[in-house]
């Protein structure tokens, strides 16, 4: 047991070590110096998400080699999972092709049904949901919903499960109704902290340096509107998120924020290399346009692609959370219960005792 | 039992497993096992970005693409639906790339406040070709390959079943959601609903519609757990399968080799020799 | 094969109250039980119950023993009890496995996963086809046919795993009047070629046509348990929330309305 899990921490290392110094090739050239500076330096996050399947493969390939199978990780997938991955996976291409093709909206909307099963299921049934999900997208399913470039980005997907299947085992998203003023300010204000310094660093490493949005003498006026529009929705966003906390009295609002912001950040940190080295910032759905204003603004294609994304995902994450919080609330109590999760997403554990002759089934 | 046949009469007179299960392809390209397939248009896909440039991608689209859709017999459809595919993200990509490519000098033309480089476009055909050459490979493999086929290869390959079924199953829920999607929008039409119009409209008649499709989806689950477990489906280990893709020594040697050549172009590619 | 339930009771997960108590019952070889009941009072219980997947499926807390055959199944896995009693459901379409593109292939997914050689697949599925006359439907796609013509391919499934006894839940509530007449049909002659079936049904004409037994449920309890023609003749049914047969109903008015015809009387018994 123990062997399988050195593997995988060694390949995780490996890799990590091997794509620092490629992908810092590919750049301006490795400098001792500054080992953490080059290239490789921006695409940590794809760097560890690959590391991670890696990782993963490896331990999956140690497994099957000392006991002919995969019993650790087919044992997570009971059937009432198995039956509900095909449902995810349809409606992240269905809902995902929709706002791309249709609605032409800089969001994507197509992770739905990975952070559903991520959270009922458990973290490597999101990851497989988000992988099968990306790869179908691309090479099975007919035009109109196909998209070619989903599945290179079939590793975000994957990343975007384990996080939602470690915020639905971390009880994140249970819900905590009717809780008192006091908790859901301490809880509303904490969420926005993190955000907020989320977004603070988002800001420094990757926008400061292109240029000011406030700065009225910025030759390009889109970007003061722009600038003044992010503002706004970004207050907007708090005073919503104020008066959803304190209207619902679910202190749980602050917990699927907080998820949905990071996971939208990771998301965005490991897409946007792929995006730009492997399509050029373009993937036809409406977060071009962002990308092309970006870049003329001044910003580079890496750059560029990384200013989209930490604008679009967490958005678009937030509002997956949302959704899927949603999606739970609706469901029936016995329904979720029986998933490998489904405990940790019900309001109350309220677990039936064998008292006295009831039993339950053994098997 | 060999690989790729049913049995269609045995001794004792028992009728077999019928011709319409796993009927073979119309062409040598067709007939390729899945896994083949999957690992040229895998790699066809990888090689274009890894060649980088406008010739590598345009050789390897004719070599890998053209010619074997030719070969198989699909090629108007794959041109079809290939331009079919990139035809959002290719405009998309042009006009970016032409008119927005930063650090540009040569001037080609001037429309108000954007200006269309030489520069720009170079990297705009560049990023074009590319495209093609992956669509063209995805398209490809998605014509001559049934996804049913794919997964039943797989499983006689050790995948287990619950993975064959899962993959099966997503496939044939998509269409059958969209058509669930399409009733209910018919249904919520009658009511009074609001599918027209500005973006505005639109996205609030998804709503009404996109709801009731996904809770409805997962109210099923229950039955069809049930349903599954009635006929066997927790049994652990293999399964019988009906039938399964013939595979032969060449094939896996052309696949070996196919890896290799990319591991080969992805190592020149990093060191820098291919430019 | 017998089964047989002794104080068998079933609590849903998360319910105080059970839905099913005290239930006594046998479900004999060869035999057709019939099961009627108002809404919510148990059929559906019963019959998950009684082919295993309540509590193992289901969740929820079961007491009381069952037994096949004289041997407890407590202990048994859903796959292992799956073999000897097949259940069937109302939903025709939820009972498509979904991964397959013919009748066929639909067919043999029981049997294919119990890993049986490849030609016992092939002849236990044409022999489910066959016995339900829709072998002329092996090529097409289920998720074509009509709500009748799935519902026979699902029973078609059950079959082709060669259960002892089959437990169908209303198998026709959710089909048209021609859907209906299709599967009812299938299972008469199912019934008269000796199968042990547990039929749940609110159309008690089927019942009155094929069960020798009625079994009667009552807020989770057996109301009433005997010959078909006894139960269901039995005024007390309108009380328990169950529509008597036509037949039944058609010789009560006769008689409300004065009409004492030797000859009616003789057809409707016989009919």
């Amino acid at each position: 047991m123990l062997v399988r899990w050195i593997v995988a921490l060694a390949a995780f290392v490996i890799v990590i070590l091997i794509g620092m110094v490629t992908i810092g090739n590919f750049g301006t050239g490795i400098d001792d110096n500054n080992f953490f500076d080059t290239e490789g330096a921006n695409s940590f996050a794809l760097i560890g998400a690959i590391a991670l399947v890696v990782a993963f493969v490896a331990y999956a390939g140690v497994e099957y080699a000392q006991t002919g199978g995969l019993a650790s990780i087919a044992s997570q997938f009971d059937t009432r999972t198995i039956v509900l991955m095909p449902i995810a996976v349809a409606i992240n291409i269905i809902l995902g092709a929709t706002v791309a093709n249709a609605l032409k909206l800089p969001i994507y909307l197509d992770s739905i049904g990975t952070i559903l099963v991520g959270a009922l299921a458990g973290p490597v049934a999101g990851a497989l949901t988000g992988m099968l999900s990306n790869v179908l997208w691309t090479y099975v399913v007919p035009p109109p919903f196909q998209n070619g470039p989903a599945a290179a980005f079939g590793i975000v997907a994957v990343v975007i499960g384990v996080l939602a299947g470690l915020a639905g085992r971390a009880g994140w998203l249970r819900p905590r109704l009717n809780r008192p003023t006091g908790e859901l300010a301490i809880g509303g204000l904490v969420a926005i902290a993190i955000v907020i310094g989320l977004g603070v660093y988002a800001y420094s490493r990757f926008y400061g340096t292109t240029f000011e949005f406030f700065n009225p003498a910025n030759s390009d006026p889109i970007f003061t509107i722009l600038g003044w529009l992010i503002g706004l929705l970004f207050v907007a966003f708090v005073i919503g998120f104020l008066v959803l906390l304190l209207i619902r009295r679910d202190l749980t609002v602050a917990y699927v924020t907080v998820a949905g912001v990071v996971t939208g950040l990771v998301a965005a940190l490991i897409s946007a290399p792929i995006s730009a080295n492997v399509f050029g910032g373009v993937t036809g759905g409406g977060t071009d346009f962002l990308v092309a204003a970006f870049r003329q603004a001044g910003a580079d294609l890496q750059t560029a692609t990384f200013q989209q994304g930490l604008l679009s995902d967490p958005v678009d994450k937030l509002v997956t959370f949302f959704v899927v919080y949603l999606v739970l609330a609706a469901m029936a109590r016995r329904t979720k219960a029986r998933f490998p999760q489904g405990e940790r997403l019900l309001e109350s554990a309220g677990a039936d005792a064998d008292d006295g002759e009831w039993r339950r089934a053994t098997v | 039992m060999a690989e790729g046949d049913r049995l269609t009469e045995s001794p004792s007179g028992q009728r077999g497993v019928p011709d319409f299960v796993g009927r073979p392809g119309p062409s040598a390209y067709h007939r390729l096992n899945p896994l083949t397939k999957a690992t040229l248009a895998t790699a066809t896909a990888i090689a274009a970005v890894a060649l980088g440039g406008l010739v590598g991608p345009i050789v390897l689209v004719t070599a890998a693409v053209i010619g074997p859709a030719l070969a198989a017999g699909v090629l108007g459809r794959l041109v079809r639906t290939a331009l079919l595919l990139s035809l959002p993200i290719a405009v998309s990509a042009f006009l970016v790339n032409l008119f927005f490519f930063p650090g540009a000098s040569q001037v080609l033309l001037r429309i108000g406040p954007i200006t269309a480089t030489a520069e720009g476009l170079g990297f705009a055909a560049e990023i074009l070709v590319r495209i093609l050459a992956i669509s063209g490979a995805v398209t490809l493999f998605y014509l001559t390959t049934r996804p049913a086929d794919m997964t039943v290869d797989l499983e006689r390959r050790g995948i287990s079943p619950r993975v064959a079924f899962v993959t099966n199953a997503s496939v044939q829920t998509v269409p059958a959601m969209v058509e669930r999607a399409g009733q209910i929008t018919a249904a919520q039409r009658a009511r009074g609903l609001d599918t027209e119009g500005s973006l505005w409209r639109r996205i609030r008649g998804v709503l009404p519609i996109v709801g009731p499709v996904i809770l409805g989806s997962i109210a099923e689950v229950e039955e069809r757990t049930m349903a599954l477990e009635a006929r066997g489906f927790t049994r652990p280990g293999r399964r019988t399968l009906l039938w399964a893709p013939p595979d032969t020594g060449a094939e896996r040697l052309i696949r070996w080799a196919v890896l290799l050549g990319l591991v080969a172009l992805i190592a020149a590619r990093i060191g820098g020799w291919l430019g | 094969m017998t089964i047989s339930l002794a104080g068998v009771g079933y609590r849903y997960a998360g319910a105080t109250a059970p839905a099913l108590l005290d239930v006594d019952l046998e479900l004999r070889d060869g035999e057709v039980l019939g099961l009627v009941g108002a809404s919510e009072a148990g059929k559906t219980t019963l019959c998950l119950v009684v082919s295993g997947l309540a509590p193992r499926t289901v969740g929820g807390q079961i007491r009381g023993a069952i037994r096949l055959d004289g041997e407890d199944v407590d202990a048994w896995p859903m796959h292992r009890i799956s073999e000897r009693v097949g259940i069937g459901f109302q939903n025709p379409a939820t009972q498509l496995s979904q991964v397959t593109g013919s009748v066929f292939e639909e067919v043999a997914f029981g049997p294919m996963n119990l890993a049986l050689p490849r030609d016992e697949v092939a002849e236990r599925t044409w022999s489910a086809l066959e016995s339900l006359r829709i072998d002329t439907l092996a090529e097409r796609d289920p998720v074509r046919l009509s709500g009748g013509q799935q519902q026979l391919v699902a029973l078609a499934g059950l079959l082709a795993m060669r259960p002892e006894h089959l437990v169908l839940d209303e198998p026709t509530a959710q089909l048209d009047p021609a859907g209906t007449r299709l599967v009812a049909d299938a299972i008469e002659r199912l019934a008269a070629d000796g199968a042990s079936i547990l039929v749940a049904e609110q159309k008690t004409d089927l019942l009155a046509a094929i069960c020798s037994r009625v079994v009667v449920l009552d807020g989770g309890r057996v109301a009433q348990l005997g010959p078909a023609a006894e139960v269901l003749g039995d005024r007390r049914l309108r009380d328990l929330g169950v529509a008597e047969p036509s037949a039944v109903r058609l010789q009560r008015a006769a008689e409300a309305a004065g009409v004492h015809d030797a000859r009616l009387s003789e057809a409707l018994a016989g009919g």
